[in-house]
């Protein structure tokens, strides 16, 4: 037996993160989830595999892509030429909606229902695999689902596919499971979904996130994929396979002793034709050790002073497959020592300053803004602005007592 | 720090004026327009710049043209400073020294020296005069609590600079109702692709409609493609037949003239019959030549008239003359049949005349009658026997007897008296060979009746031998003789029973042992009858198969007509003698002949061949045969034809027999094409929709304008969140410098509170005893414990109110900062008392730190406190 694991496709999803592209990469970023998709089916023509599982967020249905649904028609029409089976369980981006799928897929294509249901295949060898799986009916799906799994059918083999996230305890809507539960349905291979890391959660049985195929992030960073997974004496071993056209990386620069922004423009060429990567990457890069007026360092925080080197150093940008998505100074964590001020009462101001109450307060009327109300929660929940202010006082104590540091 | 000399170089109506101040106390006395305010403000400009040109109210340029500025000595920390300025950009030339370590230090020291003491402190906390006490009035609540509480804090008024750029720089990138700050116009540009987007994903439902259209739009092109397909076929199938119409009416027209199929006119028929005309005709041929040969050699011999009427009939007469040895022993048994119908009639008419009774014929004996005579005669026989042995026995005995006396008698042999009967026969037979014709008959015959006769004298007369034996057998002789005469008697009787049956059946005296001869003779008698008409009746038939071959034989040969038999037999004899004497004689002749006759034959047979082969086929003549043979082909050739037109018709032929005519073919092709067209136009039109479909769906999915619009959006949002991040973190931090700066002043606050509550309680003669400030009330309390607000306060108490938290706060700071308190004719709303006490006040504070006052009241002279200076000297 012979299939491919994959998921999280998220066809026609935009990278998220940009605030421009060379239009050289334009073409390719937004080809870049249909490209790897594609990788996918060529794969599983290749190796003419016996079917194809997609474990959810094949789409963002929220994004009512044209191009995603025509790609997907395109595509599974491909393998239904070839006779491949394909079992789709929709995750909390593609959730089942029927208002629109008036044209069915091809007849290779099953879409597994609201309920866990098991689809029972029998391959060209006669051996017998049950596929048991469920699509979200809506965004969420609080519940553990795993109790209404079977356990192992009478077939050859049995595989689950799930769309979710281990169980944490508090806040759980994309079907919180354990891996306990799933090692108890005693199934051959568990096929997850919805986590964009690859991750093995367990060895034998293979219980796997395939990840995303294409990242999209700056933290869907390193090598992304699917399994080929073959039978090997009565076990399925699975084999990573990459299908990104576009990776995403981050990489720190030392920039020690360098104090004007033309040191470190040049010091950046340097490492750029010393770090040239394999295909186009999106990087990410943190400098270190960088002294630099408030002026400059303004600059260089504002992007302004990237976005003159990524104009004037396209070629060796594009010589070293990379593009910088963010030059990041770093600055040394350094006490916030006021000659007047003692600590106690800054430590006082933050507390009062950082509260929820009060951030919520001071966000205002933005929290209506549905794209900066994600992000507040994620910064509030990361506590990321409180550095950020630290990282300003910091500069202005500087710039109180230049003298002084 | 407290100053210890001012010297002013030009400075309002000041110039190179010198004033030497105590660290304590220092009255500055001079009346209106003596430069108390001048003098107020020259300190604030030489330790903070000098206003701009654009307020030169405040700037004191020196009235007599002599040089602005001025320098001030003074102490801080054990350490002498002087600091000069004059004019100068950016608020004047700064010139700083160390006096007590003789060090010029940098200009920007001064700050730092001064801090966090700055221009707007200096003149809303230590510079005091009238009408800045009176601000409590203007100043809203806040504004006094918020400058309360930043003199609150040593360097505040940094941070409360920072913050409010912070501010400043956060409100440039976002404000609430703002239109052109960054972030409102990134908001309002998300807003406009967020539409952009909406619409361009309108498409998303036009596409699944596509979608759907396309499906059901594909269906009906494949029905319409079979329907199609079906519809050409038929089309197809019609148009052939069409093509096919000429060739099925042929094919009916040849089946119309059908007729039912006759045997016996084949062409294997017409070659049999063309051989037998070709074979008659050659035979006819050859005996032509045969003839005219013939007739040559007949030329050259005589023949007899009969032989040559017999040439052009040999063939009738020949089979006549083969049959002539056969008609000839016809004839020579019809005279022998004559000849022994006579004999027969003879020995019947014997047998009448040796048996009848009268003319009658004894009847025969009925069975039982011949029983009983056999038995009769049996027992007579027996009898007789027994005598005839008794007579043997006698006899032998007698001959025994005679033996002994020889030929004493010769028996005679009982057939010798029929000699003359064999003889009579054998005459009968020669004479009656006599009248047969021809010699060999007549010398057969007469050889018969020889031979007949001789057997009747020769053979038959025969000696019987008789022998006597009578001696020894004497006795013998008598016993059987006696025995002899008993059985007489019994013959006797016998005979008579005899005698009795012979007379019933008129056997008259017919000895008893004829009776079976007689019996024969009469059975002889009847057969011979019989036999007669047997013979009678072959006579007839020989006489007519003689008769009937004579017939022929002169429908053959005329000229034999009214012959009997006796002459034609020789002739035909002659003829057939001639025959073979032509035969063997006359080669030629002979050949000839016979080619001839083989050739009559073969035409014969031809003719009968012919006519045979005709008269099968019912027709009377070559001729009508060939027509029915040439009709007979010409239906086969049709059929084939036929045969042929239905093979090229084929499957079509069935169909073709639905149509009643042409048109209604025509017709129905010409609708099965209207049809196939309409069908095929609708099919156009549904491949142009697919066509226009796709193209629409093509379009839909490759213009990449929901895509780019995304990530459009996506980046937009980046840099949303990129400037909403810097924008919160400014107003944090802004927030957080207040807060930092509301902690540290909050400490301080209740010991500034606390002093200024003294402080007031002295300067109001402890009418008042308790000041409450917090961060949304300033009120006091009325030493009988009622709580006033500042409203409702009096100018004079309320300006003593701000007397006494300034004070507070001075003496309270001095730990942090140590800056002379100046103030110019501050207490002129004061009533007198409270001046006094104000004047006491002043001269407790100056233990702790410098205090300048400037002021026209020349009571301060009385005053035992303080260092008196005269500004107008």
């Amino acid at each position: 037996m012979k299939f491919i694991h994959a998921a999280d496709l998220h066809l026609d999803s935009p990278f998220l993160g940009l605030t421009g592209l060379p239009s050289s990469l334009l073409a390719t970023v937004r080809q870049s989830t249909f490209t790897a998709a594609t990788k996918v089916f060529d794969q599983a023509l290749a190796q003419q595999v016996d079917f194809v599982l997609l474990a959810g967020d094949l789409f963002d249905r929220a994004e009512q892509s044209v191009a995603a649904q025509a790609y997907l028609f395109q595509q599974f029409d491909r393998l239904d030429q070839a006779q491949i089976p394909v079992i789709v369980s929709f995750g909390n981006h593609d959730y089942l909606a029927d208002q629109h799928q008036t044209v069915a897929y091809p007849k290779n294509v099953t879409v597994l229902g609201s309920q866990v249901t098991t689809k029972t295949l029998t391959l060209a060898d006669g051996e017998t695999v049950a596929i048991s799986g469920f699509s979200y009916p809506q965004r969420w799906v609080a519940s553990d689902p795993l109790p209404d799994f079977p356990v192992h059918a009478a077939t050859d083999w049995h595989i689950g596919m799930l769309h979710g996230a281990v169980a944490t305890g508090s806040d759980d809507h994309y079907a919180p499971f354990t891996v306990d539960e799933l090692l108890s349905k005693r199934y051959d291979y568990w096929a997850l979904g919805h986590i964009h890391h690859r991750q093995t959660l367990n060895q034998q049985p293979p219980i796997l996130y395939a990840g995303n195929t294409q990242g999209r992030a700056i933290n869907e960073t390193g090598a992304k994929g699917a399994y080929l997974v073959t039978s090997d004496h009565g076990h399925l071993q699975p084999q990573f396979f990459s299908t990104a056209t576009i990776e995403w990386a981050t990489a720190t620069l030392d920039a020690a002793n360098l104090t004007t922004l033309t040191a470190l423009g040049t010091r950046l060429t340097d490492w750029l034709a010393s770090q040239p990567a394999a295909q186009p990457t999106l990087t990410a890069l943190t400098v270190t050790h960088l002294q630099l007026d408030a002026t400059d360092l303004t600059s260089l925080r504002q992007g302004e002073w990237l976005n003159l080197y990524l104009r004037t150093h396209a070629r060796q940008l594009k010589a070293a497959h990379r593009y910088l998505v963010s030059v990041t100074p770093q600055v040394q964590p350094q006490a916030l020592t006021a000659p007047q001020l003692d600590q106690q009462y800054w430590d006082q101001g933050a507390a009062a300053v950082f509260t929820p109450a009060n951030l919520q307060a001071t966000f205002g009327k933005l929290a209506q803004e549905p794209a900066l109300a994600d992000w507040f929660t994620q910064a509030t929940q990361d506590a990321t602005l409180r550095p950020q202010a630290e990282q300003v006082l910091a500069e202005l104590m500087g710039k109180e007592d230049p003298d002084v540091s | 720090m407290y100053l210890n000399r001012l010297t002013i170089y030009g400075f309002g109506h000041f110039h190179d004026r010198t004033f030497d101040l105590t660290p304590g106390l220092n009255y500055l006395l001079g009346a209106n327009e003596a430069g108390k305010s001048t003098l107020t403000q020259f300190i604030t400009a030489i330790f903070f710049g000098f206003p701009t040109k654009k307020h030169p109210a405040l700037r004191y340029e020196p009235l007599d043209g002599s040089r602005l500025g001025g320098e001030i000595a003074f102490t801080q920390g054990d350490v002498a400073y002087v600091v000069s300025r004059v004019a100068g950009p950016h608020g004047g030339k700064v010139t700083l020294r160390d006096v007590t370590h003789d060090l010029a230090l940098p200009a920007a020291t001064l700050a730092r020296l001064l801090a966090p003491v700055d221009a707007q402190l200096f003149t809303s906390v230590y510079a005091m005069n009238e009408p800045r006490l009176g601000t409590v009035f203007s100043a809203s609540k806040q504004e006094l609590i918020d400058r309360l509480r930043h003199v609150g804090a040593v360097g505040s008024d940094f941070w409360l600079q920072q913050a409010h750029q912070l501010d400043q720089q956060a409100e440039a990138q976002y404000k609430p109702q703002g239109r052109n700050p960054q972030l409102n116009q990134q908001l309002r540009e998300h807003r406009e692709l967020t539409a952009k987007l909406a619409k361009a994903d309108a498409a998303y439902d036009t596409y699944w409609q596509l979608l759907q259209d396309q499906q059901t739009l594909r269906q009906t092109q494949q029905a319409t493609q079979q329907a199609l397909a079906q519809q050409r076929a038929v089309t197809a199938q019609l148009t052939q037949q069409a093509a096919l119409w000429a060739t099925y009416t042929e094919w009916r027209r040849l089946g119309a003239a059908d007729q039912a199929p006759v045997s016996g006119f084949a062409p294997e028929d017409a070659t049999q019959l063309e051989q037998l005309r070709s074979h008659l005709t050659a035979s006819t041929q050859t005996l032509t030549q045969e003839q005219q040969q013939l007739k040559q050699l007949q030329q050259a011999a005589q023949l007899p008239p009969l032989f040559q009427a017999y040439l052009p009939v040999a063939g009738q007469v020949d089979p006549l003359l083969t049959q002539l040895p056969a008609i000839a022993q016809a004839a020579q048994d019809q005279q022998r049949l004559v000849a022994s119908q006579r004999d027969l009639e003879a020995r019947a008419t014997a047998l009448e005349q040796q048996y009848a009774i009268d003319g009658q014929m004894p009847r025969p004996f009925s069975l039982a009658t011949t029983q009983q005579v056999a038995a009769l005669q049996d027992r007579l026989t027996v009898a007789s026997q027994k005598r005839r042995r008794l007579q043997q026995e006698l006899n032998q005995l007698n001959e025994q007897f005679q033996r002994q006396q020889p030929n004493r008698r010769q028996q005679r042999n009982p057939l010798a008296d029929k000699q003359i009967v064999w003889l009579a026969i054998g005459l009968v037979v020669l004479v009656g060979s006599l009248l047969l014709p021809g010699t060999l008959f007549k010398l057969v015959g007469a050889l018969l009746g020889v031979a007949i006769g001789y057997y009747g004298v020769f053979l038959v007369d025969s000696s019987t031998p008789a022998s006597r034996e009578l001696e020894t057998l004497t006795a013998d002789i008598r016993d059987s003789q006696a025995q002899l005469r008993e059985g007489g008697q019994l013959v006797d009787d016998l005979n008579n029973q005899l005698d009795a049956i012979a007379s019933a059946h008129g056997l008259g005296d017919l000895p008893v042992a004829q009776w079976s001869a007689a019996q024969g003779a009469i059975g002889e008698w009847e057969h011979l009858t019989r036999q007669l008409e047997t013979t009678g009746t072959q006579v007839a038939k020989a006489q007519q198969t003689v008769t009937t071959y004579l017939a022929q034989l002169t429908q053959a040969l005329p000229v034999l007509a009214g012959a009997d038999w006796a002459t034609v037999s020789p002739q035909l004899t002659q003829l057939q003698t001639l025959k073979q004497s032509l035969a063997t004689q006359a080669g030629d002749l002979a050949t000839t002949t016979d080619r001839l006759k083989s050739a009559q034959a073969a035409v014969d047979a031809a003719q009968q061949a012919l006519t045979t082969f005709l008269s099968t086929r019912n027709l009377r003549s070559v001729e009508a045969f060939y027509q029915r043979y040439q009709a007979q082909r010409e239906r086969t050739n049709r059929q084939q034809q036929r045969a042929a037109l239905a093979e090229q018709l084929g499957d079509n032929l069935a169909a073709l027999q639905q149509f009643s005519d042409h048109t209604a073919l025509t017709d129905q092709l010409a609708q099965a094409q209207a049809q196939q067209a309409a069908t095929q136009q609708q099919l156009d039109q549904t491949t142009t929709r697919l066509a226009t479909l796709a193209g629409q769906l093509a379009h839909l999915t490759a213009s990449g304008t929901q895509a780019t619009l995304r990530q459009k959006l996506a980046n937009l949002e980046t840099q949303m969140r990129a400037t909403t991040q810097d924008w919160l973190v400014k107003r944090l931090t802004s927030q957080w410098i207040a807060a930092t700066l509301a902690a540290a002043s909050g400490d301080r606050l209740p010991q500034i509170v606390a002093q200024a509550s003294n402080y007031y309680g002295k300067l109001t003669e402890n009418r008042y005893t308790e000041i409450e400030l917090t961060a949304t009330t300033l009120r006091v309390r009325r030493h009988d414990g009622e709580w006033r607000e500042v409203s409702q306060l009096s100018r004079g108490t309320a300006e003593q109110l701000d007397l006494a938290v300034k004070l507070a706060f001075a003496v309270v700071m001095n730990q942090q900062v140590a800056m002379p308190l100046v103030i110019d004719d501050g207490f002129v709303n004061f009533d007198a008392h409270r001046r006094q006490a104000a004047y006491a006040l002043l001269a407790e504070i100056s233990h702790t730190l410098q205090v300048i006052f400037l002021t026209a009241d020349t009571t301060v002279e009385q005053l035992t406190a303080g260092k008196v200076l005269r500004l107008s000297e």
